[in-house]
């Protein structure tokens, strides 16, 4: 296992290099972005010198080696329009999107799981029909849309919850400050259940079909008719021999699902104006924060490098059939 | 050719059998011609404004005596043409995506599965830095700089879909290229593109047709919440994407038109395009198969 | 399998706390020692010489103050200074600050302060690039600052400038002692200053938060939220959670004005929206770029547009067709505006020698515009497009990313040849709006003009001996750019403010946006 993982590990960095290479060529094929940050009455001589102080005058692969010794060394650069340490910037957002992606994935998941569930030993009745129809209607509704709804419904009209807006958790409890983390804890969760839901609703409705139809598959094999014909109990049959295997592709997902979540977040963190890092990566591309996007991009890549390799270490202890050499 | 018909014919009995797939297809039909026809079927050009009649409600008459059966959007635009429009260019940059995003996975899939090696490892790489790249920023930042553009928005978002098509034709690949019929058409002298393309790719069709009825589905709405974000296709080209995307500040004001037609012409084709996935997997799958 | 209880269990708490939030509802968060304000766009610093943007200005200038200010009228009123002498040969600026002022730190604040102020922007070492130095100082030709004794400060400027006086109130006066300690990247995030507010905290794209220092305001705090989304700002306000809001979408007016909570003050500003005539070398290559250098073709083009029209339909207010680049209280009184006449606009094209070819077109022409940027500028730029087309011009409308793709190309005066633009301008002088367009290489030439006739009087002008000289030559040079100028008039963009029925808070025209101004109504 524990080539496995240093393996893993020498790929991932490959892995983030090459991101890194993708944003940087990415942001500089636009031309140089030296005019971002100038005043628009600088005479050339000025924006030269702004340009040299910025490096920009060196040539693409000098600037890129430079960052990449840079980083060697921990330095991710100074953010270009805060002006600020870029890692200080990317490290104070990403607690919110944080928490936005767990709630949203549990949403995704914890419900998931009983609707596919349910949606399989009904199969063919009106409750199944009506778990088929609101899956693949969650399956087409564009999020920015849903969440413009739910915050006129039930924001506005119902004023159920908040309409927008985050109230911070994971960073007073980073911060050392358990009390604050704790009181803010129901107000954060509060706040999280309109953008959760909207990010989270193409991946429940995606979920909870393939929960349905592996359930459905297990049901027809073997192991499950022999459990029924021994006469145990339903409920023991669905739950220890059924389930047990069925949920087995959700946990694959699992990895993929979390930079899916992540993707859902740029939007929804716009509609809910909420301080996370895909609104900050976003409006960071706009003013060509090439420094920011960086460090964004390297963080979120080997966030979800981690949580997959994890993802394949727990996979191969649920499920001896799988070798860790699968995903070479 | 006995195959072929018993095939269909099989096919049409599930889909028949199931009514689901049957409507799925009709509306798809549907869609089709609208996208083949839409400037025939159009009552007026689909960027003629006449901001004097902005956001008239369904089914009222302009100044000019012309009436919008849909309404008119904010800058008095016919929704109905809209919409007819929308579905040439909200299908093209769906399939075209696809078809993008499936040359590049079948191809870089066949090569690293054929071959393994460094060829594998390689793609595998180029994949794993898409994935981790989240998609929507990859996007974002390759619109920024490329501009607005039906062509651009079809490459980005080809872009994106190619890692899943690719790690499924490897996996596939890989269990076949040691097949005998396989090894018998090397013995035979085909050439390595030969084995590819006309030995191994046929046996493949099947999943990557369902992957793709589902990916079609996503496509359009990333192109939405691209639009969303304003990018994606030029201002003066319609998609639905895009219609709904401008209804973001006239839905406090009631004009439930501009996001609701739109929004149902989404949601059917998505909907028939999955439900038309799922029906494909049933079919084709040869393990659900066995079961029925 | 026991995890799988777990999630199943999960699920079914979830839905127990859901539940129970429900019950708990929302509750306001403006209070009565609180005022909120809704922006749509972000900040990104509180380094007082890098901020550019009108929102970072609003709120430092809760922190910091400046020696004179522009109150709602355009009027130069004292704030922390008493005074102003201008020396005859207009070079020397000499305030007397007032006495007993402090900063925020403790300290007396002093002409030291002052002077420090001044002169740590203009220092080239700190590379600042904000509107102090970019825009101000290189305007009024800033040379050094000078404290007299405690109470006197000293700046003087490299020629003499009708408008200094005005453009200095931009300038934030800050804390010696504070700054001298503090590196730049702390500088950025913890103002020093001695406005009426004081920051407490700063969350990156969600809020700011001020405390109530002196006196002056009627809120113990006021907290500054950023929400880029017009809907939800919009329902923010409606649902009485926020108490002003900036930038609402005009086809949500009468979805507030309808709500018992709210109403939306609208107030003509003096930014001015117009589309430019690149003149530029380059442009001459293609048909459009070279037809538009012909001054009879831009006025062909002023008849075309129906500005009233899109200010009522797409704007949601009446406007009057700007005349030209000043703002309306201070504009030539003999220049009517263009009337919408496209008969007239159709025959000027004819006799320009563009008569309609193939298709109906006379000829190709890219127009440029930002989006995002100003009041619905993707619609009205889209109107705009089609009354071109209307007339047989061939539009090819680019909405482009606006600080990306198109804030470089305005700086390079690159954008064109045809582009939507929206300058800040000033109601207290008609020299300030016209500056812009002061010299042939101004940065801010956007349309790269030459017209002699408007650069030659610019020396006298700024030597004018009296008002009444000033005026005849300003009347003078606003005939030739009405006539023959290189901007296609629109309108002065109208700012819709969403204000909660609780307070009572007067919108200002000149985009300032000053929550201590806001008082509880009782």
């Amino acid at each position: 296992m524990w080539t496995y993982v240093a393996r893993r590990l020498l790929q991932s960095l490959v892995v983030v290099i090459g991101v890194t290479l993708i944003s940087f060529m990415a942001l500089q094929i636009g031309g140089d972005p030296t005019y971002l940050f100038v005043s628009e009455r600088a005479t050339a001589q000025e924006i030269e010198v702004v340009r040299h102080a910025l490096g920009f005058d060196r040539p693409l692969h000098v600037q890129y080696l430079s960052f990449l010794s840079d980083l060697a060394r921990g330095d991710f650069g100074q953010s270009l329009s805060y002006r600020q340490p870029a890692l200080d910037i990317v490290l104070g957002a990403l607690p919110a999107t944080i928490e936005l992606a767990v709630f949203a994935f549990v949403i995704a998941i914890a419900l998931a799981i009983p609707l596919g569930v349910i949606a399989a030993l009904n199969r063919g009745t009106a409750v199944d029909g009506s778990i088929t129809i609101l899956g693949l209607l969650g399956q087409s509704i564009p999020n920015f849309w849903m969440g413009i709804m739910l915050i006129l419904f039930f924001g506005l009209y119902l004023r159920w919850f908040p309409i927008s807006g985050h109230v911070p958790f994971l960073t007073p409890l980073l911060a050392g400050d358990v009390v604050t983390a704790m009181t803010n804890l129901p107000r954060t969760l509060y706040y999280l259940v309109m953008p959760g839901v909207a990010v989270a609703t193409y991946s429940l409705a995606r979920n909870t079909r393939l929960v349905r139809s592996s359930m459905l598959e297990v049901l027809g094999q073997d192991y499950v008719r022999t459990a029924r014909a021994k006469g145990l109990a339903e409920r023991t049959v669905v739950v220890h021999h059924a389930l047990r295997n069925a949920w087995l592709p959700v946990v694959t997902m699992i990895g993929l699902e979390f930079g899916f979540l992540l993707g859902g977040v740029v939007v929804t963190e716009t509609v809910f104006s909420y301080p996370g890092i895909g609104r900050l990566l976003f409006n960071a591309i706009n003013q060509r924060d090439i420094p920011l996007v960086q460090c964004g991009v390297i963080l979120l890549a080997a966030n979800f490098i981690l949580l997959n390799t994890i993802v394949d270490l727990v996979y191969a202890r649920l499920d001896p059939r799988v070798k860790l050499a699968r995903n070479r | 050719m006995t195959t072929v018909t018993r095939g269909a014919s099989r096919a049409w009995r599930s889909m028949v059998a199931a009514r689901w797939p049957l409507l799925a297809l009709l509306i798809l039909l549907a869609v089709t011609t609208v996208a083949a026809f839409g400037p025939w079927l159009a009552p007026v050009d689909p960027g003629r404004q006449s901001i004097v009649s902005r956001l008239a409600a369904p089914m009222t008459a302009d100044p000019q005596g012309m009436t919008h059966w849909l309404g008119s959007d904010v800058l008095g635009r016919d929704v109905l043409s809209r919409l007819l429009y929308g579905a040439r260019v909200s299908l093209l940059v769906g399939l075209a995506a696809i078809t993008v995003g499936g040359a590049i996975g079948i191809l870089a899939g066949l090569l690293a599965g054929y071959f393994g090696g460094w060829v594998d490892d390689v793609m595998m790489r180029l994949a794993d830095m898409q994935l981790a790249f989240p998609f929507i920023l990859l996007a974002i930042m390759f619109l920024v700089v490329l501009g607005p553009g039906v062509g651009n928005l079809i490459l980005v978002l080809g872009i994106g879909q190619w890692v899943t098509y690719a790690r499924i034709v490897r996996a596939e690949t890989l269990s076949l290229r040691e097949k005998e019929f396989v090894e018998a058409a090397r013995a035979l002298g085909d050439s390595t593109a030969a084995i590819l393309f006309r030995t191994i790719l046929p046996n493949i069709v099947a999943p990557l047709t369902v992957i793709a009825s589902f990916n079609v589905a996503s496509v359009i709405l990333t192109e939405a919440a691209l639009s969303f974000l304003g990018l994606g296709v030029p201002a003066s080209v319609p998609t639905w994407g895009s219609m709904l995307a401008e209804s973001r500040d006239t839905l406090l004001a009631n004009k439930w038109w501009l996001a609701v037609f739109p929004g149902l012409a989404i949601m059917l084709t998505v909907l028939s395009f999955n439900i038309m996935g799922d029906w494909l997997r049933d079919l084709l799958d040869p393990r659900l198969r066995e079961r029925q | 399998m026991k995890n799988l209880r777990y999630f199943v269990a999960l699920g079914a708490v979830l839905v127990l706390i859901g539940g129970a939030l429900m019950v708990m509802r929302s509750g306001p968060r403006a209070t009565t020692s609180t005022v909120v304000v809704g922006l749509s766009a972000d900040i990104t610093t509180f380094e007082p010489a890098n901020i550019s943007s009108r929102d970072n200005m609003n709120i430092a200038h809760h922190i910091f103050d400046s020696l004179f200010e522009l109150d709602e009228h355009g009027k130069h009123v004292p704030a922390l200074a008493r005074e102003l002498a201008i020396s005859t040969d207009g070079l020397t600026y000499t305030y007397t600050l007032r006495e007993g002022l402090t900063c925020h730190d403790g300290e007396p604040l002093t002409a030291e302060d002052a002077a420090y102020s001044f002169n740590r922007i203009a220092d080239p070492a700190n590379r600042f690039t904000g509107n102090a130095p970019g825009f101000v100082f290189t305007s009024v030709g800033f040379q050094k600052a000078e404290a007299l004794d405690p109470l006197h400060v000293r700046i003087t400027i490299a020629r003499k400038n009708p408008i200094a006086f005005g453009l200095l109130t931009e300038i934030n006066i800050h804390c010696k002692d504070s700054y001298e300690k503090m590196s730049l990247d702390h500088a950025a995030t913890s103002p020093v200053g001695s406005g009426p507010y004081r920051l407490v905290s700063w969350t990156r794209g969600s809020e700011i938060v001020l405390q109530k220092v002196g006196a002056a305001g009627a809120f113990d705090r006021i907290v500054w939220r950023i929400i880029p989304e017009a809907s939800t700002r919009a329902a923010e306000l409606i649902a009485g959670n926020v108490d002003i809001i900036t930038n609402v979408a005009p086809d949500q007016i009468d979805a507030i004005n309808g709500s018992p909570t709210a109403a939306v003050q609208a107030v003509t500003s003096t930014r001015r929206m117009y589309v430019g005539f690149n003149l530029a070398e380059p442009f001459r290559q293609s048909p459009g770029g070279r037809a538009i250098q012909d001054a009879k073709v831009r006025r062909a083009l002023q008849y075309a547009i129906d500005v009233p029209t899109i200010c009522r339909q797409l704007l949601h207010v009446e406007c009057e067709r700007a005349t030209g680049l000043v703002n309306k209280v201070n504009a030539n009184p003999r220049l009517s505006p263009y009337p919408y006449e496209p008969a007239t606009a159709e025959r000027l094209l004819d006799e320009a020698g563009w008569p309609r070819g193939a298709g109906g077109v006379r000829f190709p022409i890219t127009l440029q515009a930002g989006r995002g940027r100003y009041l619905n500028d993707a619609v009205v730029v889209q109107a705009i497009a089609q009354y071109l087309k209307d007339v047989g011009i061939g539009v090819d409308l680019q909405l482009l990313e606006w600080a990306s793709v198109y804030t470089p190309l305005i700086r390079q005066r690159n954008a064109g040849p045809l582009f939507f633009l929206g300058t800040g301008g000033a109601l207290w002088s008609p020299i300030y709006d016209m500056n812009d367009i002061a010299r042939v290489d101004s940065g801010t030439n956007y349309a790269n003009w030459t017209d002699p006739r408007w650069f030659s009087r610019w020396d006298s002008l700024i030597d004018a001996a009296t008002p009444e000289e000033s005026r005849r030559i300003i009347d003078e040079m606003l005939q030739v750019f009405y006539d023959d100028g290189p901007w296609l008039h629109l309108y002065f963009q109208p700012d819709f403010y969403g204000v909660s029925k609780r307070i009572t808070w007067q919108a200002r025209p000149d985009e300032r946006v000053y929550a201590y101004e806001a008082t509880p109504k009782s």
